[in-house]
């Protein structure tokens, strides 16, 4: 087990509250930041190793440094706290039982990129996590921390997937439908209300004090050789202790399923497994000695994503699991780009078709070649993400889906 | 050619109109924004605390107040799934139903609760105590099944429990 | 400028040319639904997919902009695959109507299934219903079902109007585009959307079900609602006039010119044909002998009025000519009173209301030709020319198309001028008050039905070409007015309306060097300056 960094706090019931913030550290890095040049403390998360924990798994320093130099005019930052990727449930818990170092990772992610306001985009549904970060604004405002050339607004959703991608909740925070926008311009040139951002996930700014009070090297080295530091893994579904574990980037899917979350449940047998939130291609039993980091699942056709895990134990019906995908990719498609908004229906009927007895045999065939043909023509990466699904669960479990077509 | 044609058409007189407290909020909340857009959905969380629903009346009310077309308020408002575009119930229980609540009995829970109330999902019972809908992943899966009652999560539901909770709300 | 290779073909373009326009100029056209020149670009149809070398995705035309050194394929194996399949994706929940619908023969929907498409259907699920058949306003009929969420519409009403009437409602694939519910589609441009709506979503309600579009014959011409002369095509349906209860001009389309109104056009322009083909025509020419009309033909006529015009002194003889009169009809009314040595001519009838006017295309002068009228040198002073008739010094006017009695002028004044006058020549294309007190009244044919020019309030001279016959024995005004001229001893008498241009730039400096073939199709501004300076 590897060092505790993200939910060291958590088990103190004042956890969300500066008082006990302060007592273990808090908001010393931001003291430290502030005697930093912005260029210096982008190098620092650059050499951390430390990579978008939202799901792209894109290298922070390196984001943050596609700000313009010299750009005159506003810069912001905004905090995406839209969790809404199926199996994931890490940034309701940073956002209830560690606000301040969203807090302060937000004060020194300003500094570096030379912005002065952040919003917090935090999904709808989220009551509670609003209600307890909203707090921690407030006390940050009333100790001075905030208002002295920063402020952060929190913003609330209003329920739709969509918003988790970085340009669907920018359309959103501006009070629009959460449709993403094309790119160029990348947010970093034109974001929000036309002005250069920087959209970062909740995690991965809440990684950013720890780094600086402890350093760029501590940190690469607690994760894999492309991925600095540990992350926190949701692990739901067929698991004897389902929850979120804190552990190495470099940890094993493997480990986590059986030393972390207890084994699997039910059957007790397992028979597939996501491995990065719902959008992630499904991996069958045999794949699960993969590193939980971005190259470690890329190599085995998937992606780490949100760090989701979702397990299947051998009595799930895996036609109607991607059935239930299926369902919410086409009602989570923001209806903006053609193949998205029309093979994401599409395809759901098919899936139920078949899950109902009433499929034919070359559905199979047109579902892998509708996703295979409609992959990489959007604006976004939702349909990627859909298609992940779409061909892993026929594709691997094949078989499964022949069986309920009639002869 | 940069014509100017008029301004967005203004919301007919109406009924629905927040308090000059609530209004003096809106326009803080506006402030918040570089443009004042921004605080359109907050501004629509609150009026649908306020009025219950967000009715076409109420789209129009919070246009005027955006000086925006009503058409594009009614984009945003058809758009989240939060905004209830008819009255609901004094109580709205929303059952995950993706994955891992699947994998933990979601569609045993959604169907119990169906015949708890007598109704569909997507429905309110007639008393117009409780809308019932299911919903995707709300991000609670270590917990799963699970389902939000109005504000909060409600966590590792059994029939039993879903019966409990129901006798509870008023 | 940049250069950069699209399918082996090098062209130069101007910074900031997207890939959609650089593969025109190189001769490509790539297929795009979402894309419109005049609007901004939304880069959702998905259509205009293009391969640029050294980038390993396919990239959408409309949102990419040249490079120098650019290489880019818009018919490589890839890009036809794919566009395919997005064709597809266009087609999976749209109804294929095509026999009920109105767009058919002009859908990009069709077109690009021809070019493009050509699969079979694998899409056997219960198509996503929506609304259809939907009255957005006056003149749109929406068919959410045949929408192809393009956003064309949705844009033009945010961008080009700032109305903001339209919107995208709900999401996926029941995502549908309409209107705030309760509100109509009714500014002053919203038939525009029915334009550019690329397939059946939009159609027209004025042109709907009147005629196969395939059966349509087309004319270029000018807008004649008002000073602006927006370019417009004529669609007139020759072949099939039983299908539209023997209306001849099917509907009136915005053409696109760069200086004048790009590609839109106004409610009030498009929809004021109506004359064309209503039934206050007049068609023959006609004298008045007591309480009735008498038909007579055009021999007659043209003497009729060669004996009143000789008979009378210069002084006792008015002319009130139009500005909704071409150059050409204007040139030989100003030849007309050169030979005779007139002096009572104008053509200005002040309107009984100011015109409604925006800062977009629509003018508060509702005539297509007063710029023409002026430069051609009729401007006389129409009130004076009332008022002699009022104080029995006329003895003959001859009123061009206008009624006097919808004007500002007062009604007692009017009718006490025209009791004043012992003939009445009126000549117009429909009977109004002024022609039902005439003595003589000769059919003038509609500007549909002839060629000329007009002058637009800019001083940009414009040409209109003819897309009907006259109806019944209606004649150009320059026709009619040249007949008198010959009757009169004069010539030589141009035959055609091209000559009667000529004849106007010999006489207006500011027209100097035109000619049809230098006007074209996008018009050619006056020298108004000079026009001025003298």
């Amino acid at each position: 087990m590897s060092e505790i960094v993200l939910m060291r706090n958590f088990d103190r019931a004042d956890s969300h509250t500066l008082a006990a913030y302060r007592q273990t550290g808090g908001y010393t890095a931001w003291e430290k930041a502030q005697s930093m040049a912005p260029a210096a403390i982008i190098d620092e998360i650059k050499q951390s190793k430390l990579r978008g924990l939202g799901g792209a798994g894109f290298p922070t320093g390196t984001k943050w440094s596609f700000i313009p130099q010299g750009h005159q005019g506003p810069v912001y930052l905004v905090i995406n706290a839209d969790e809404g990727e199926p199996g994931t449930f890490k940034d309701r818990y940073l956002l209830e039982r560690d606000p301040h170092a969203l807090v302060e990772g937000m004060l020194i992610t300003m500094r570096a990129i030379r912005g002065a306001k952040g919003f917090v985009y935090i999904r709808g549904e989220y009551v509670q996590p609003h209600r307890v970060f909203s707090d921690a604004v407030r006390e940050a405002y009333e100790a001075g921390i905030l208002g002295h050339g920063y402020d952060i607004v929190v913003h609330r959703g209003a329920g739709a997937y969509i918003c988790g991608e970085e340009t669907g909740l920018i359309s959103s925070l501006e009070g629009k439908k959460g449709w993403p926008k094309l790119k160029p311009p990348f947010p970093a040139i034109k974001g929000a209300f036309g002005s250069p951002t920087i959209v970062n996930n909740v995690e991965t700014i809440s990684c950013v004090p720890p780094i600086l009070n402890r350093g760029a090297a501590w940190f690469a080295a607690l994760g894999s050789a492309t991925q600095g530091g540990t992350r926190m893994y949701s692990v739901s579904g067929r698991v004897k202790r389902p929850g979120v574990y804190e552990a190495s980037c470099a940890v094993t899917l493997r480990q986590l399923i059986y030393d972390y979350a207890g084994g699997v449940s039910a059957s007790g047998r397992l028979k597939a497994v996501v491995p990065g939130g719902s959008s992630s291609a499904v991996l069958s039993a045999d794949q699960i000695d993969v590193t939980m980091d971005v190259d470690g699942l890329m190599k085995v056709g998937s992606m780490i994503g949100s760090a989701g895990v979702i397990v299947m134990d051998e009595s799930v019906s895996m036609p109607q699991a991607l059935m239930v995908l299926t369902r919410f990719y086409a009602h989570e498609s923001c209806g903006q780009c053609t193949p998205c908004r029309e093979t994401t229906g599409w395809i759901h009927k098919m899936v139920s078709r078949v899950v109902h007895g009433e499929g034919r045999k070359e559905d199979l065939d047109t579902i892998l070649d509708v996703a295979r043909r409609a992959s990489g023509t959007t604006i976004c990466a939702f349909y990627d993400g859909a298609v992940g699904p779409y061909i892993s669960y026929v594709e691997k479990f094949r078989s499964e889906f022949e069986a309920l077509i009639p002869k | 050619m940069t014509p100017t044609l008029g301004a967005p058409s203004s919301p007919s007189p109406t009924a629905v109109a927040f308090s000059p407290e609530q209004v003096a909020e809106v326009r803080r909340l506006q402030s918040l924004y570089p443009d004042p857009r921004g605080a359109l959905l907050m501004v629509l969380h609150m009026a649908q605390d306020t009025f219950g629903y967000i009715s076409l009346e109420t789209e129009a009310y919070v246009a005027g107040l955006f000086n925006l077309a009503p058409a594009h308020v009614h984009e945003v408002v058809t758009f989240y799934t939060m905004y209830f575009q008819k009255p609901k119930g004094r109580h709205v229980l929303g059952i995950c139903h993706n994955l891992s609540c699947f994998l933990a009995g979601a569609p045993s829970i959604i169907a119990h609760a169906q015949e708890r109330l007598g109704i569909d999902v997507g429905e309110t019972t007639p008393d117009g105590r409780i809308t019932l809908q299911s919903v995707e992943c709300l991000c609670a899966c270590e917990h799963a099944p699970m389902m939000q009652v109005d504000d909060r999560y409600e966590f590792d539901l059994t029939p039993d429990k879903v019966d409990g909770l129901l006798r509870a709300l008023p | 400028m940049l250069k950069l290779t699209i399918n082996g073909k090098e062209i130069e373009v101007a910074p900031g040319t997207n890939l959609v326009e650089a593969a025109h100029q190189a001769g490509a056209e790539v297929p795009h639904y979402c894309y419109h020149p005049g609007l901004s670009i939304a880069g959702q149809c998905r259509l205009c997919m293009v391969e640029i070398e050294k980038n390993p995705k396919l990239q959408i035309g409309c949102n990419t902009q040249a490079a120098e050194g650019m290489v880019v394929h818009t018919e490589s194996e890839r890009v036809v695959d794919t566009r395919r399949s997005i064709m597809e994706f266009h087609l999976v929940n749209h109804p294929l109507d095509c026999p009920v619908c109105d767009q058919a023969g002009e859908c990009w929907l069709q077109i690009y299934y021809m070019r493009h498409g050509l699969y079979d259907s694998r899409m056997t699920d219960e198509k996503v219903h929506k609304p259809k058949a939907v009255p957005l306003g006056p003149h749109v009929m929406l068919d959410a079902e045949r929408c192809i969420l393009c956003s064309r519409c949705v844009r033009f009403c945010d961008e080009i109007t700032h109305t903001g009437e339209l919107g995208i409602f709900n999401r996926g694939d029941h995502s549908e585009i309409g209107l705030f519910p309760g509100q109509d589609l009714t500014n002053k441009y919203s038939a525009n959307v029915v334009d550019i709506c690329p397939v059946g979503a939009l159609t027209d309600r004025d042109f709907r079900f009147q005629v196969r579009v395939w059966y349509l014959d087309t004319a270029k011409s000018i807008c004649t609602g008002c000073a602006r002369g927006c370019n417009i095509d004529v669609h007139v349906n020759r072949r099939r006039m039983h299908h539209a209860h023997g209306r001849r001009v099917a509907r009136l389309k915005p053409r696109f010119n760069a200086e004048v109104n790009h590609w839109w056009l106004c409610d009030e322009g498009r929809y004021g044909f109506g004359f064309v083909d209503e039934a206050n025509r007049v068609k023959v020419p006609t004298r008045r002998e007591g309480d009735r009309e008498v038909e007579i033909d055009w021999d007659e006529a043209v003497a009729a009025i060669t004996d009143l015009l000789g008979r009378h002194n210069a002084d006792e003889i008015g002319i009130i000519a139009s500005p909704k009169m071409a150059n050409e009809d204007l040139a030989a009314v100003r030849r007309l009173a050169e030979r005779r040595g007139l002096r009572h001519v104008g053509f200005r009838v002040p309107p009984r209301t100011a015109g409604y006017e925006d800062d977009f295309l629509i003018r508060a002068d509702k005539n297509p030709n007063t710029r023409g009228a002026e430069l051609i040198g009729l401007d006389g002073d129409t009130a004076a020319v009332l008022a002699a008739a009022r104080g029995g010094r006329l003895r003959c006017l001859w009123v061009f198309d206008h009624d006097l009695f919808d004007s500002a002028w007062p009604e007692a004044e009017v009718e006490a001028a025209l009791r004043g006058i012992t003939t009445v020549i009126w000549t117009g294309t429909n009977a109004n008050r002024t022609s039902a007190v005439a003595h003589l009244v000769l059919p003038a044919a509609a500007w549909v039905e002839r060629e000329g020019t007009f002058t637009n309030f800019q001083g940009r001279v414009q040409r209109f070409r003819a897309a009907l016959d006259p109806l019944a024995s209606a004649l150009p005004e320059w026709d009619l007015v040249g007949r008198v001229l010959a009757a009169m001893g004069d010539t030589p008498i141009p035959a055609r309306a091209e000559q009667w241009f000529a004849e106007a730039v010999r006489g207006v400096p500011a027209f100097a060097g035109m000619t049809y073939r230098s006007v074209g199709d996008t018009g050619q501004m006056a020298d108004v300056e000079q026009a001025v300076r003298r």
